[in-house]
């Protein structure tokens, strides 16, 4: 599934001003169609799951490795080819539990300090919120056109 | 208030001893600070100076001076009662140290006072300071006493050069009474602060000054306000200006130091915010990254004007799950119109084709047409080199709406090519061919201003019209 992704070539060049939007757009957008391509159009719920798997592995690429949730991003697709993983259970925000549920939410946040689970949390929302931006638009320029 | 007014006034006439407690207290302080500075006479003139002043004027001074020590102080009173003050004042000091007497203190005050001569408070209070220092203090007032007494005075110079001072017995009520007063919280510097005289006359002029206030500050919980004064005071009557640096500077740090944490004994006291120790400046490094990642993250989420940290972490947990939620709804609704992109893609040709054909097709018409069939196929396999492809031929890649704007702007006639772009609509990709670059085809040829216009959609399915794209999600142009 990333294996396109992958081949793109360049990681991002610049990690320390933030993912760029064009290559993000552009390596969804190539993986979305070969997602297309690939999946029978009879397995609806097979198909979503596999465009989020690849919204988040374009996200990962783009983010580069120099974030530690990206390569944790990778690091889990990559397993997951192999073997089938559970999703992750989320905790109730308690008290006591606020660290520990944005650990989870995080993905690779358990292993790390809260300093440096604050940083990644912000790049985080910061490519997730380009990527919701990003299929928003795609799926908006498509509807609009509905017979 | 009034019961301790007439106590003060009743040993009035034990004022001399009292002038000479006041004194001998102020000595301590004065050798304490100066170490050796010119102290010495202090003790000698200090007693006949407490004859030359009015009685009524030094209660006040006591009252100050003793108001301000910290009730840690206050089992002194303990010592007095085996040496016969005045009624009253017992009373009153009995009534007032109620509930301030530590635990460890009176046994050891009983002790103590057993082995001095009544006469000795002064000593008393020095001896009181140094058992605070041993047992550890109860307070950190009490601590930051010991610090600066410790500091200065680790000597027991003090007893004999004290013992000289003849102080009158029966004048403890006059030490115990303010005690009384002292229930509220008092500055731990402020006896520092009182205590600043250097010269004799010095420190009883500077006393006549607030010694009119006590009489007013004696029900007061508020003792810092008028010791402070004193404090002016001496400080302006000091001769040696060394001695009120030094204790104003003591009393600074000593003020900082309840802020700050509360070291060992014989340490530097530091500033305020900046403690010396490794552990607590990572500590403050620490939170101070933290603090900064917080800002940071207030200015990504949205509805971040919580000025609670734990409120502002909920908001950012709950938006981190907003986004992947609408990105895992994004992913299944696009299956919808997504579903039509496979075999949208796959009749590409078919549609084009057919698009050029109904538009009239010419020679050119069906090289564009060509090149879209060719950029279509590559899409589907690879976008590098469908855009390497496009690039190759000079063309470029552009949103629809752009392109629509053009067509329109340029006002020419529609060509047979332009069938294809009404017929477009908008592909899923919201890719758009224009021929731009340095080799421009013109497929028309009649009207070399105004190039061609072709769309080529992925989604050419959609009937034409002026379909301009509501959004564009991507846009590629040629450089």
């Amino acid at each position: 599934m990333d294996s396109e992704n992958s081949a793109c070539g360049n990681p991002n060049p610049n990690p320390t001003l933030g993912p760029s939007k064009l290559m993000l757009a552009f390596r969804f957008l190539r993986a979305l169609s070969l997602v297309h391509r690939t999946t029978p159009a009879s397995s609806r719920t097979c198909r979503g799951r596999r465009i989020e798997r690849a919204a988040y592995a374009s996200m990962a690429y783009s983010a580069g490795t120099g974030r530690g949730w990206s390569r944790a991003v990778l690091r889990r697709l990559h397993h997951r080819a192999r073997r089938r993983a559970v999703a992750p259970r989320r905790l109730s925000t308690t008290a006591g539990n606020r660290a520990e549920a944005l650990r989870q939410l995080v993905p690779g946040g358990a292993g790390m300090d809260y300093c440096t689970l604050l940083e990644e949390t912000a790049d985080y929302i910061k490519c997730l919120s380009m990527q919701v931006e990003l299929m928003q638009g795609i799926v908006d320029s498509s509807s609009s056109y509905g017979p | 208030m009034q019961p301790s007014s007439r106590e003060m006034q009743g040993m009035a006439g034990s004022m001399n001893g009292g002038i000479s407690h006041s004194a001998a207290v102020a000595q301590i302080a004065l050798r304490e600070l100066q170490n050796g500075h010119g102290g010495r006479q202090i003790p000698n003139s200090g007693p006949q100076a407490s004859f030359d002043d009015g009685a009524s004027g030094h209660d006040d001074f006591l009252d100050q001076m003793l108001s301000s020590l910290p009730s840690s102080w206050a089992e002194l009173g303990n010592l007095k009662t085996p040496w016969d003050p005045p009624e009253a004042g017992q009373r009153i000091f009995g009534a007032g140290l109620a509930g301030e007497t530590s635990p460890e203190e009176p046994s050891a005050a009983a002790a103590e006072g057993m082995r001095y001569p009544p006469y000795d408070e002064s000593s008393l209070l020095a001896n009181r300071l140094r058992r605070h220092q041993i047992s550890g203090g109860s307070s950190p007032n009490g601590k930051a006493m010991m610090v600066h007494l410790d500091h200065q005075s680790q000597q027991q110079m003090l007893l004999p050069s004290l013992g000289r001072s003849p102080v009158a017995s029966g004048d403890s009520g006059l030490l115990s009474l303010p005690l009384t007063l002292g229930t509220g919280g008092y500055d731990v510097d402020a006896p520092f602060k009182s205590l600043n005289p250097t010269g004799g006359e010095g420190l009883f002029n500077g006393l006549g000054g607030p010694l009119q206030r006590g009489q007013s500050a004696f029900g007061h919980p508020q003792h810092q306000g008028g010791a402070s004064m004193p404090s002016q005071n001496f400080t302006a009557a000091a001769a040696t200006g060394g001695v009120g640096q030094a204790a104003s500077a003591s009393a600074s740090a000593s003020a900082s130091a309840g802020g700050g944490t509360g070291p060992p004994r014989q340490k530097v006291r530091a500033r305020r915010g900046q403690a010396t120790d490794p552990h607590s400046i990572a500590e403050r490094l620490r939170r101070e990254r933290i603090a900064d990642r917080m800002k940071a993250l207030q200015e990504l989420v949205p509805n971040a004007n919580k000025t609670d940290k734990a409120s502002m972490l909920d908001e950012i947990i709950d938006y981190v799950k907003f986004l992947q939620l609408q990105v895992k709804v994004l992913s299944m609704s696009r299956l919808g119109g997504a579903a039509a992109v496979a075999p949208l893609v796959a009749d590409m040709s078919s549609e084009g084709q057919s698009g050029a054909g109904s538009g009239g097709a010419n020679s050119s018409g069906d090289t564009l047409t060509v090149t879209e069939h060719q950029v279509a196929k590559l899409m589907e396999e690879d976008m590098g080199s469908a855009m390497q492809y496009l690039q190759g031929k000079g063309l470029c890649l552009m949103p629809i709406s752009l392109a629509s704007a053009i067509s329109t702007a340029t006002a020419c006639p529609p060509r047979p090519l332009s069938s294809s772009l009404s017929s477009a609509g908008a592909c899923h990709l919201g890719h758009g061919i224009l021929p731009g670059g340095p080799h421009p085809p013109n497929p028309s040829g009649d009207a070399p201003a105004s190039p061609g216009v072709s769309a080529l959609t992925a989604q050419s399915a959609i009937a034409n019209g002026a379909a301009e794209a509501a959004k564009e999600a991507v846009t590629v142009s040629k450089a």
